[in-house]
């Protein structure tokens, strides 16, 4: 009995070889095309912290992806791994911006881009992209022109002859943008106005908003923005003041004091993490502005954080990425704080990096799903994701890119912060006060007055 | 926008402040140009290098912003005799063309150190009187202001005194004079023009630390304070200190003034508009001398 059972093992285990030996010479062998994929990531790393950190997350998200095996091509029958290819745009001024670009495209041969930072220098070198059909995934930007350039976004509304249109529809195919876009958050912040403070300070009149902008594309991007969301949507919201400056100075005491006149409810500012602050502080402590002060989520970072200290209590921030917050929001932020932190110790990450990180895997999956690196299968392969969600929320909780002949651009879901000074520790932590979505889970707190505000009329 | 004396007080404030750290960055320039007949274009880095120095020394000593800027301005003033002496002094006499390339040279140094040395994030020095403001009728002022006002003051007595009441005063002004006389007088001309760079640089770096202390500052900050000292000394006369001060303050006041009434953009537009007409009614500037 026993010899019979030992037997029947024996020929079930020649059997379950011979199987796997056929099965194994079946199996096609690597093709000899087989090669690493070149991503280019656009960035500028010599003149910009930002830049930086797109790198860093850059370098991590493909650490990450070759250390799990790589991207499976199964046109190639392998899995290979993805190259870096850096694109360093300098200052991305769009003197600047360009070249880098043009030497990934023709000379390296780069089989997809990521990146891009400003919106002119994006505006400027991603024309070699579109002339030469490589797909590009456009993380910072929000300019929304750099998928609405073309004849399937109407020309961004500026017509066949504007002077950033473009006509060349099957190469605006090539740009998908992941970044919230000028008007996304504008539209978070205009709404937050209208909906959520608004009652609190002025339930029987407009709500009085000013705005204090740098002049130059970006603050003109977002005034226009506001104007067009309280236009369009109808909101309850009078424009009180709307000033903009010279993007190099620091001195913003005279025009908070013209403000001030104004008598507003709120005031948003607009401008980077190293000037924001000042602005706020020039306002609350030297101009006697004690109003709400609201800032973009470009202004989430360090920088902005320590500049402002005490004085960013009870204030305002649009974002769509923290990685201050301990908890975080988010399980995905926070296991991403904590890998970035171990490969880059005592650095925090930030929002444009974030964007970049994710976008490695949106490739991952689109060549995964495309199984080849053809340029045209890759797009199409991108146009068609539906990933979960990631670092960056979204309004239908996956990463989907509009399709069809239209322009590509996902559906972010940012939300307004409120900062909150803790005496303990010196030290501004934040809660997510407000989000478009009244469905979402992301809302940690309520919205309260800061003290010692003063309601405008 | 409704303009009450009040905010027009307030803007004029807001103009003196600033035209005081104009004036001493325009002062240095002025003795540096008067004495030495040298143009430096990166007289604006030693501003920035000024409120870096202050800035550490405050953090990393715990010491008060405003005892750190006399301790910085002792540092910049040892730079700017390496500067002076490295430097300009082997090219001064020749062809002016040299002096504008060494210190467009200086600037890229000085920015590019000051990269590496404290990165390129913004900063702001934190004065004891951060947050603190004295409230008048209808206005309230920072202290940091009123003491930023208070230690140009002082320090241009401080200048005044010793240009006017000393031997080394009387050097300088006799050097800026007439060099070669002055060394025929027994005067040690290479020593005066180093003691003037010193002085010079000094004076950027407290222009520097109340800068700093007003408001951020990075590794390009001293870029357009240059050209808007150089409009100054041009403005209040070349060599001249007292058209330093009244230029410093008078385009102070016309920048915020025309901030107020037009917008930001153009308080810079209208104070250098100013300039042009005041140069074609007086071509040697307010209090400058036929020949500068």
């Amino acid at each position: 009995m026993q010899k019979k059972l030992l037997a029947v093992i024996v020929v079930i285990i020649i059997v379950v070889a011979i199987v796997a030996a056929i099965q194994l010479s079946m199996s096609p062998a690597p093709s000899a095309d087989a090669r690493d994929i070149m991503i280019g990531l656009v960035a500028p790393i010599s003149g910009s912290p930002v830049g930086q950190d797109m790198e860093r997350a850059a370098r991590m998200a493909v650490q990450e992806i070759n250390d799990a095996g790589g991207i499976h091509v199964s046109s190639w029958n392998t899995n290979v791994n993805i190259t870096l290819v850096i694109a360093d745009t300098i200052n991305d001024a769009p003197t600047n911006a360009v070249a880098p670009v043009t030497r990934a495209v023709e000379t390296d041969k780069v089989d997809l881009l990521i990146g891009g930072y400003g919106s002119a220098g994006t505006l400027a070198n991603e024309i070699v992209a579109i002339e030469n059909k490589v797909p590009f995934i456009i993380t910072g930007a929000s300019n929304e022109l750099v998928t609405r350039r073309g004849p399937q976004g109407n020309y961004g509304g500026f017509g066949a002859n504007g002077a950033n249109s473009v006509s060349d529809s099957d190469g605006m195919s090539y740009m998908f943008h992941y970044c919230t876009t000028t008007y996304h958050y504008s539209k978070t912040v205009v709404d937050f106005f209208a909906n959520e403070m608004k009652p609190m300070v002025a339930p029987d009149r407009n709500f009085s908003l000013a705005i204090l902008y740098r002049n130059d594309a970006f603050g003109q991007g977002v005034e226009q923005a506001v104007k067009f969301w309280i236009q369009d949507e109808n909101l309850p919201i009078t424009l009180v003041a709307d000033r903009n400056y010279d993007p190099t100075t620091t001195n913003y005491q005279t025009d908070l004091t013209a403000v001030a006149t104004t008598n507003p409810d709120a005031v948003l500012v607009v401008d980077n993490p190293d000037k924001s602050p000042l602005i706020i502080k020039q306002g609350w402590n030297d101009v006697g502005l004690k109003t709400v002060y609201i800032v973009i989520e470009n202004n989430q970072d360090q920088a902005f954080y320590d500049l402002i200290g005490s004085t960013g209590d009870g204030q305002l921030l649009e974002s769509r990425f923290n990685p201050f917050m301990d908890p975080s929001y988010s399980t995905a932020v926070q296991a991403y704080v904590e890998k970035f932190d171990q490969l880059y110790p005592h650095t925090m990450p930030g929002m444009m990096g974030a964007d970049t990180y994710d976008a490695f895997f949106i490739a991952k999956a689109a060549i995964e799903s495309a199984g080849t690196i053809d340029k045209v299968a890759v797009r199409d392969a991108i146009e068609t994701t539906n990933m979960d969600q990631s670092l960056i929320p979204t309004q239908s909780g996956k990463i989907e890119f509009s399709t069809g002949v239209n322009y590509h651009e996902i559906l972010p879901l940012t939300f307004v912060e409120q900062l909150k000074w803790d005496e303990a520790t010196s030290h501004l932590t934040s809660q997510i006060v407000w989000t478009p979505n009244s469905n979402s889970d992301l809302k940690q707190a309520d919205f309260t007055l800061p003290t010692g505000y003063e309601p405008g009329q | 926008m409704d303009i009450t004396a009040p905010t027009i007080i307030l803007t004029l404030v807001w103009g003196v402040a600033i035209g005081c750290v104009y004036i001493l960055l325009a002062t240095g320039l002025n003795i540096i140009f008067g004495v030495m007949k040298l143009v430096n274009f990166a007289h604006g880095q030693l501003l920035m290098i000024g409120a870096y120095l202050t800035w550490t020394i405050t953090y990393s000593a715990g010491l008060n912003a405003y005892a750190a800027i006399i301790l910085s301005m002792l540092v910049v003033a040892c730079i700017g005799v390496a500067v002076e002496r490295l430097t300009f002094r082997r090219i001064l006499g020749g062809d002016k063309l040299n002096e504008i390339f060494v210190s467009l040279g200086l600037i890229y140094i000085f920015e590019n150190a000051a990269m590496l040395i404290w990165g390129a994030n913004s900063k702001q020095i934190v004065s004891p009187l951060a947050g603190l403001s004295l409230a008048l009728p209808s206005i309230s002022i920072t202290y940091d202001r009123i003491v930023a006002v208070f230690v140009v003051i002082v320090t241009l007595i401080a200048f005044g005194l010793l240009i006017q009441k000393t031997k080394i005063g009387l050097a300088m002004r006799a050097t800026s004079q007439r060099n070669s006389t002055a060394m025929l007088m027994g005067i040690n001309v290479e020593t005066i023009y180093m003691l003037t760079f010193a002085i010079g640089s000094a004076l950027a770096a407290v222009a520097g630390g109340l800068y700093g202390i007003i408001f951020s500052f990075d590794y390009q900050v001293g870029a357009i304070p240059t050209i808007i000292a150089f409009a100054i000394i041009i403005l209040g006369g070349l060599g001249s200190i007292k058209g330093a001060i009244i230029g410093g303050l008078l385009y102070g006041i016309v920048e915020q003034l025309a901030t107020l009434f037009f917008g930001g953009v153009w308080g810079s537009a209208v104070a250098f508009a100013m300039l042009i007409v005041v140069l074609i009614i007086r071509p040697n500037g307010i209090f400058g001398e036929k020949g500068e």
